[in-house]
């Protein structure tokens, strides 16, 4: 056998020298786009850390506005509406959500299956503002009133595919030999669904509904035409006079849920794009504590699923 | 008879719950039904009431209402409206955002899947996936008040000085660029920024889900690292990095808060990026609750049934090339 | 789900217990005193006496920000006023409130600009109220070509009516035109060469209404080619220097945060935000300031103008101390078909409060509003009497 080792010529290693420069040249180039695309993120944290950080106080959590131009006085009417219109998108997004969840799981190929999935994609991707514009139609208009409801139902229609998705994805996760085991036991196909399969998912449901909420959570555009804002609202002073007037939880819960309400991404927007110096670095405050609220709710929601699944799989 | 009546009344009654328990699967399908039910008639529901409530829009302005112009007509008080603004707005800034958030993008996937140690790999993804979760207001802050002020204004008068001088270019670099950076480039950049997340995390799964066969035979041919990735793992996945690209793209055409509070809300008649603009998403924002009369809501509408419409399709796109390629890999592994 | 409710409503509780922004005043809650019978054991004239507790009746009104700053502060004094009514009042434009009213999503709108015949169709028995004057000014911000000696005062910028219309239009682009150099010789050498980023409304506005009536008034050629309207076509849009804010606090926002820029705002938004405002050379040909004088010397001008319908367009008056671009700011209401007479009630006697209380009107004059001359407010109070809850008048 002779050597075929073939010799290279000058070209040729010229040639490879510049394709192992170009190979090293643009995979650093794409540890420097990953690193610039970090910069962002931490101006963003940073910003909002430091200049939120500085007019967050106890009274921002607990105070009413005050009128423009005055100094104090806080966005508790924002923090509530927050919390009043996400609790009821969750109530109305998660009993059809889960319940498409199972259908999507169990019968993936059937027409009905299929239609499901996909719709649910498209209604991810359906602008948040035509969502809005949908609710006020709906809603808003029939009742002849702006309402944390209208809000509300708006936001529910957002949380619907990231609640059907994860909690589809979980409950493919659960192993099938459970649900065979309690079918062949003789339970019917419901109390097996309610009771083995949808316990052992239960987890996994709830980070995907967590996830859910964070996004309703910062949501804006849903709620321009629906809750319209409310610099007043103060659900503790519907309440009290709901009990002063004897009035039953289901008239203040009414009346909680049935007038216009603020949210803090809605206050945020109207506050940025105000003069007054006071203002802007209240909008910076409910930055930071919206950033807190979602990334915590995002950062919780991804160790919880990390660790089920390691779990579940290993 | 009427006893009889009440027998089979409370007979029933007695068993139904032990039929509920014994027999209940068929109502525990019908609910699953209407749950699946749901989400596709929601979509009917929104396409329908968009579609029925810009009926008098429609008959009264016709296709002219979308037809490109330099010189395009709204006016409320004369109630003569063409949407090719906002349409334009929307079109060039994702455009733009898209072509800045591709390569970057497919860059730091690129990074994610195949160089990343694997201790950096978690805190990335999750950087970049935090990236996706940030409120769209909170973007809209920061955009007024610090990167346009300090990045998208000096950027902005530096390609008026040199792009816009370039002839052919002219046009969609003219100056002046606001002072204050709010223009469509800026919205452009904040729109680059919110949509990475998503192209990057489709691209990276994509990257991830080709067999590592493809790229064992590419590195034993002889080529470099990069080559593999360049003309063996990129065409591979082409169809699921397009489709990811399509999803960025729907989201920027949607994008509301932020953009409002960056584009500058003009109607202007120039081309140029660097002047301010519109989109279809922040002009119903902007005017909507404020309509001034039947038919200027009615529009504001048509063009929601626009931009769902647009959306729509590109998400039905997206979904089949994510598919397609999806399929292909499984049946790959499979043979 | 019920344990969901219950955590709502405990958290809300909680939220409550530890506000701080409630009024002094203790509810002296008779459980007994069902709201329904209230109406007939209140006596009208002393709306502090009344048994109700705080915050249990809700107004809701949206409409203009002309208004805005002092609607706020009128709303927040009179929780101590009257501590069982809440108003809430949303500024989301002129063109906004009267759509709400009409499709009666609230229960009072405001709005600087008048409702057009169809739309008093529409909302079948919808009357507006004057409750206040002010001044559109317009507000600028530059960039001096050269900085101003250390002890110097810089003087205030002067326009004249043709000279704004000229801005509006794109004539006029670059600070140092000579249009501009010529009314402010003082400002020559330090206007820059620079163009002039002009800034408007992006939503439906009275504030854009009152200053397209004026522009309108200053220039025929606007008055053809644009017209007055809550929202118009702006043809400084189309030139590609125009920038649309929402509301006046958007402009006034916008106008801060752009070098070089120009803007049209409520008085009181640019003295509240010390923003410099320009001076106008009115139609009498005096250079004017706009302050309450200014705008109560248009008002006078103007005193016999209002019309069956209690609306006036007082733009481009013709005194020698008038301020040419004034509008009077309304509220709306449904006349004759309010269902809840209680709430109609306290929320014509919050009205009547805010015509009438000394102090309501001072805070207004602070701000750069002028209160109603006192034969117009009577005008006002009287028609207030004519409304009617269920065929009752309301106020007794």
């Amino acid at each position: 056998m002779t050597d075929v080792q073939p010799q290279l010529t000058v070209n040729q290693a010229a040639l490879r020298a510049r394709r192992k420069a170009t190979s090293a040249l643009m995979l650093s180039l794409t540890g420097v786009m990953t690193l610039l695309a970090v910069v962002p993120l931490l101006s963003i944290i940073g910003y909002v850390v430091y200049r939120g950080g500085k007019s967050l106080d106890l009274s921002f959590f607990t105070q009413l506005p005050k009128p423009l131009g005055m100094e104090g006085g806080g966005v508790l009417h924002a923090l509530e509406g927050t919390i009043v219109m996400t609790t009821l998108a969750a109530i109305f997004a998660t009993p059809p959500g889960i319940l498409a969840a199972f259908y999507s799981a169990y019968h993936p190929n059937t027409p009905l299956g299929v239609a499901l999935r996909f719709s649910t994609d498209v209604l991810s991707g359906v602008p948040s503002i035509v969502i809005g514009l949908f609710g006020y139609a709906v809603i808003v208009v029939p009742a002849r009133h702006y309402s944390g409801l209208a809000g509300g139902a708006a936001l529910a229609i957002l949380m619907l595919p990231t609640i059907i998705r994860t909690a589809e994805e979980m409950l493919k996760m659960v192993p099938h030999s459970l649900r065979e085991a309690s079918l062949a036991l003789g339970a019917p196909e419901w109390k097996t669904a309610l009771s083995v399969v949808f316990p052992a998912a239960l987890n996994g449901i709830i980070t995907g509904f967590l996830l859910a909420v964070a996004r309703a959570a910062g949501e804006t555009a849903p709620l321009l035409f629906t809750a319209l804002g409310n610099e007043r609202y103060d659900v503790g002073m519907i309440i009290r006079n709901g009990v002063a007037q004897n009035q039953s939880v289901l008239q203040i819960i009414g009346r909680i849920v049935d007038q216009p309400v603020d949210s803090l991404p809605l206050t945020l927007w109207k506050y940025a794009q105000q003069p007054y110096p006071e203002r802007i670095e209240q909008s910076w405050a409910i930055a930071l504590v919206l950033m807190i609220l979602v990334l915590a709710l995002n950062i919780f929601a991804r160790l919880w699923v990390e660790s089920r699944k390691r779990r579940l799989q290993g | 008879m009427l006893n009889q009546v009440k027998a089979i009344f409370s007979s029933r009654r007695s068993t139904w719950p032990k039929r509920l328990y014994g027999h209940g699967d068929p109502i525990w399908t019908l609910l699953l039904i209407f749950g699946s039910l749901l989400v596709p008639l929601l979509i009917l529901a929104v396409g329908w009431m968009l579609w029925n409530q810009s009926a008098a829009a429609r008959a009264e302005f016709g296709w002219n209402f979308l037809l490109p112009t330099l010189d395009a007509n709204w006016d409320p008080i004369a109630s003569n409206f063409q949407a090719w603004p906002f349409v334009y707005g929307t079109l060039l800034t994702s455009v733009v955002a898209i072509a800045l958030a591709v390569p970057m993008s497919v860059g730091v996937a690129i990074f994610l899947a195949e160089l990343c140690p694997s201790w950096l790999r978690l805190p990335l993804n999750w950087m970049i996936e935090l990236l996706a979760a940030i409120p769209s207001v909170v973007y809209g802050l920061w955009g007024i008040f610090v990167f346009l002020p300090n990045i998208v204004a000096p950027v902005g008068s530096l390609m008026s000085k040199t792009l816009g001088q370039i002839p052919g270019l002219a046009p969609l670099f003219a100056g002046p660029m606001p002072h204050s950076g709010v223009s469509r480039l800026g919205a452009a950049f904040i729109l680059a920024i919110m949509i990475m997340p998503t192209i990057t995390a489709v691209t990276r799964d994509v990257l991830l889900s080709i067999p590592n066969s493809q790229r064992e035979a590419s590195l034993a041919l002889g080529s470099t690292q990069w080559e593999a990735i360049w003309k063996v793992l990129l065409p591979y996945g082409l169809s699921g990095i397009l489709g990811a690209i399509l999803l960025g793209l729907g989201r920027a055409l949607g994008e509301t808060m932020a953009v409002t509070m960056v584009i500058g809300n003009s109607i202007t008649g120039k081309p140029s990026l660097l002047s301010p603009g519109y989109t279809m998403a922040s002009v119903i924002a902007n005017e909507f609750a404020e309509a001034v009369s039947e038919l200027h809501s009615q529009v504001l509408i048509e063009i929601g049934l626009v931009l769902f419409f647009l959306t729509l399709a590109l998400n039905v796109a997206a979904r089949l090339l994510v598919w397609s390629v999806a399929r292909r890999t499984l049946q790959e592994v499979r043979s | 789900m019920r344990k969901i409710l219950f955590v709502l409503v405990a958290v809300a509780m909680l939220l409550s217990a530890c506000g701080g922004a409630q009024p002094t005043a203790t509810p002296t809650a008779a459980p007994t005193a069902a709201p329904t019978t209230a109406p007939a054991a209140v006596p009208t004239v002393a709306p502090t006496a009344t048994p109700l507790p705080p915050g249990s009746i809700q107004i809701n009104g949206a409409g203009a920000t002309f208004p805005l700053p002092v609607y706020t502060e009128w709303a927040y004094a009179y929780q101590y006023v009257d501590p069982s009514v809440v108003i809430n009042y949303q500024g989301i434009g002129s063109g906004g409130g009267k759509k709400a009213i009409i499709d009666g999503t609230v229960d009072f709108a405001g709005s600087d600009s008048v409702l057009k015949d169809e739309e008093y169709q529409a909302g079948k028995d919808l009357q507006m109220y004057p409750i206040l004057a002010g001044a559109v000014v317009v507000i600028y911000n530059i960039n001096w070509a050269q900085p101003f000696p250390a002890d110097a005062k810089i003087p205030t910028l002067v326009l004249d009516r043709q000279t704004l219309v000229d801005i509006y239009s794109a004539k006029i682009t670059k600070w140092n035109d000579p249009a501009i150099l010529a009314l402010n010789p003082d400002l020559g050498g330090y206007l820059p060469d620079a163009s002039i980023t002009v800034v408007h409304r992006s939503d439906g506005s009275g504030t854009t209404e009152i200053f397209t009536k004026a522009l309108s008034a200053f220039s025929p050629e606007w008055k053809t080619n644009v017209g007055a309207g809550a929202s118009v076509q702006w043809p400084v849009d189309k030139a590609g220097n125009g920038v649309g804010s929402k509301g006046n606090q958007g402009v006034a926002a916008a106008v801060q945060n752009t070098p070089n820029s120009l803007g049209y705002v409520e008085l009181s938004y640019a003295v509240s935000n010390k923003l410099a405002y320009a001076a106008m050379r009115n139609k009498a040909g005096k250079v004017v300031q706009a302050d309450a004088a200014s705008v109560q010397s248009a008002m006078a001008d103007f005193a016999g103008a209002f019309d069956a319908k209690l609306t006036a367009n007082i733009v481009d008056a013709p005194g020698e101390g008038s301020w040419p671009i004034v509008g009077y700011t309304y509220l709306i209401l449904h006349t004759t078909s309010m269902e809840d007479c209680l709430k109609a009630r306290k929320l014509l006697e919050y009205i009547r409060w805010s015509l009438t209380d000394q102090g309501a009107g001072k805070r207004a004059a602070e701000l750069g509003y002028a209160v109603l001359p006192p034969a117009v407010r009577d005008n006002v109070l009287a028609k207030l009497g004519e409304v009617t809850c269920k065929g009752q008048p309301v106020l007794k």
